[in-house]
């Protein structure tokens, strides 16, 4: 066998070593996959997320900007919501970053349910009810089309920050007021379907990837956790969508 | 060349339409362009040697430049590192001795190497490497011999196939910081880029053959 291809196998996402959350020292990452499949609407294929991920680092050489440990994936048999809340936990309260490759939003869902109190910075489109009932506030990043007028109302009557997807790409991207440590869920639906088109969602106006990097790069948040959803590699066949959350999650990262 | 072989040459695809030659037919001042068959000895990536074949298959006639000359691929050993690099160096070197310009194209960047190597022996002298990769323009006398690096992997990721990263230069800023190389550009090699073989290739096609298309015009103009 081959160096490169010996390589594949045994490294995982950005060349980080296989392990288990025990082996994560604090100030580090655990990458971990949650390949749940998304089971609304016409676009599928967020289950193939966490390998196509893995794949594409080690083909284009790609590290990470911090040490740490690759996982694997959760087992979704079973009660996995819970135990990855738990996982997330165990990981927090060691001082490890959890980054949390989805699958589908309910991978999010079990990661945010693990840090309740914390702010979130959530790129997507369409601000959703539950993240805009946390107790802090929610900062919203390439919002673009029509919102539901109920979580609209809260995100207003409460202030919260946010910005379009236009207003971004036009170089609006200076957050007044971010928080010094929050979670950040990135939903590759926020970026142009005719940019990367590898996502559940269908969002034409959305966001340049580029912007997306930029944007979360320039956050100087301590991210305390880190989860992606929404990718669907197979309906990327130039691998952009894989790429914009590679080096997203890097530009992220870079602050650690 | 007799006429009767030229005839029978004129059917094959050629780089940018040029007529196809030997290197007895070169003289100095022309643009001799070859291609590099090799893509598995520095920064390995497979498909890239085929760049070359691509754009020949993809050059139309109405823009051949005047003074440019096909010669063919130079002969590649990928499996026996030595024995290649050697070859090739050696190839590059005779044709720089007959005072004609050389550019090196498709494969991976190991053909820039043997083209510094050549240069440095034709020339008694170290040959600055000038890389297109949207940095600051060095100030370089005009008579001061350089050879331009084109790595195609400095394109942005939506104008290729298979992207490497997101951001990076368009094709036209490419073009440009190619026509701005200062200096007197004796040699140039293309690179890095694996073509799709079919549709879904055709914008990287098209974007490296506009650069090959500038990087020939900028070798006829010789020093800048």
């Amino acid at each position: 066998m081959n160096s490169a291809r010996k390589q594949m196998i045994t490294a995982g996402y950005a060349d980080l070593p296989f392990g288990i959350h025990s082996q994560c020292k604090a100030d580090c990452v655990g990458v971990m996959g949650v390949p749940s499949e998304v089971n609304t609407g016409p676009r599928s294929g967020t289950s193939l997320a966490p390998d196509a991920l893995r794949k594409m680092t080690a083909q284009l050489g790609i590290g990470l900007p911090v040490d740490g440990r690759d996982l694997g994936n959760l087992d979704l048999s079973g009660d996995w919501p819970a135990a990855l809340e738990q996982l997330v936990t165990q990981m927090v309260d060691h001082g490890v970053v959890p980054v949390v490759l989805g699958g589908a939003s309910d991978v999010a869902s079990g990661v945010l349910g693990a840090l309740p109190d914390l702010p979130v910075v959530a790129a997507m489109p369409l601000a959703r009810r539950d993240i805009a009932t946390r107790t802090a506030n929610t900062i919203w990043v390439g919002l673009n089309g029509d919102q539901p007028a109920g979580v609209w109302d809260l995100i207003s009557q409460r202030k919260m920050d946010w910005r379009t997807a236009r207003q971004l790409d036009e170089g609006h991207g200076d957050y007044s007021d971010t928080p010094e440590r929050a979670v950040l869920w990135i939903d590759i639906s926020v970026i142009d379907l005719g940019h990367a088109a590898g996502s559940v969602g269908l969002n034409p106006g959305g966001m340049k990837p580029e912007t997306l990097v930029s944007v979360i790069g320039a956050m100087s948040c301590k991210w305390q956790a880190i989860v992606i959803t929404g990718l669907a590699p197979a309906r990327d066949t130039r691998g952009m969508s894989e790429l914009a959350a590679i080096e997203t999650l890097n530009a992220a990262l870079h602050n650690e | 060349m007799s006429e009767a072989a030229q005839i029978q040459f004129d059917a094959i695809p050629s780089f940018l339409g040029a007529s196809i030659g030997d290197l007895e037919d070169l003289v100095p001042g022309q643009v001799a362009i070859a291609g590099y068959f090799c893509d598995n000895l520095a920064r390995p990536s497979a498909g890239q040697r085929y760049l070359a074949r691509q754009l020949r298959y993809a050059s139309c006639p109405t823009v051949t430049p005047a003074n440019a000359i096909d010669l063919g691929d130079v002969n590649v050993f990928p499996l026996e590192p030595d024995k290649h690099f050697l070859a090739v160096a050696s190839q590059c070197e005779s044709v720089l001795e007959t005072g004609a310009r050389m550019v090196l194209v498709g494969g991976d960047s190991s053909g820039l190497e043997a083209l510094d190597v050549a240069a440095r022996q034709v020339t008694g002298a170290d040959v600055p490497i000038i890389g297109v990769n949207g940095g600051a323009v060095s100030h370089l006398p005009r008579t001061q011999p350089v050879i331009l690096s084109v790595d195609l992997q400095e394109l942005a990721g939506k104008w290729v196939s298979h992207p490497h990263r997101l951001t990076g230069m368009s094709p036209a800023q490419m073009i440009a910081q190619i026509d701005a190389t200062p200096g007197d550009t004796i040699a140039a090699a293309v690179f890095g880029l694996a073509p799709e073989l079919d549709n879904r290739g055709k914008a990287e096609t098209r974007a490296a053959l506009a650069i090959l298309q500038a990087v020939t015009a900028r070798l006829e103009k010789g020093a800048g």
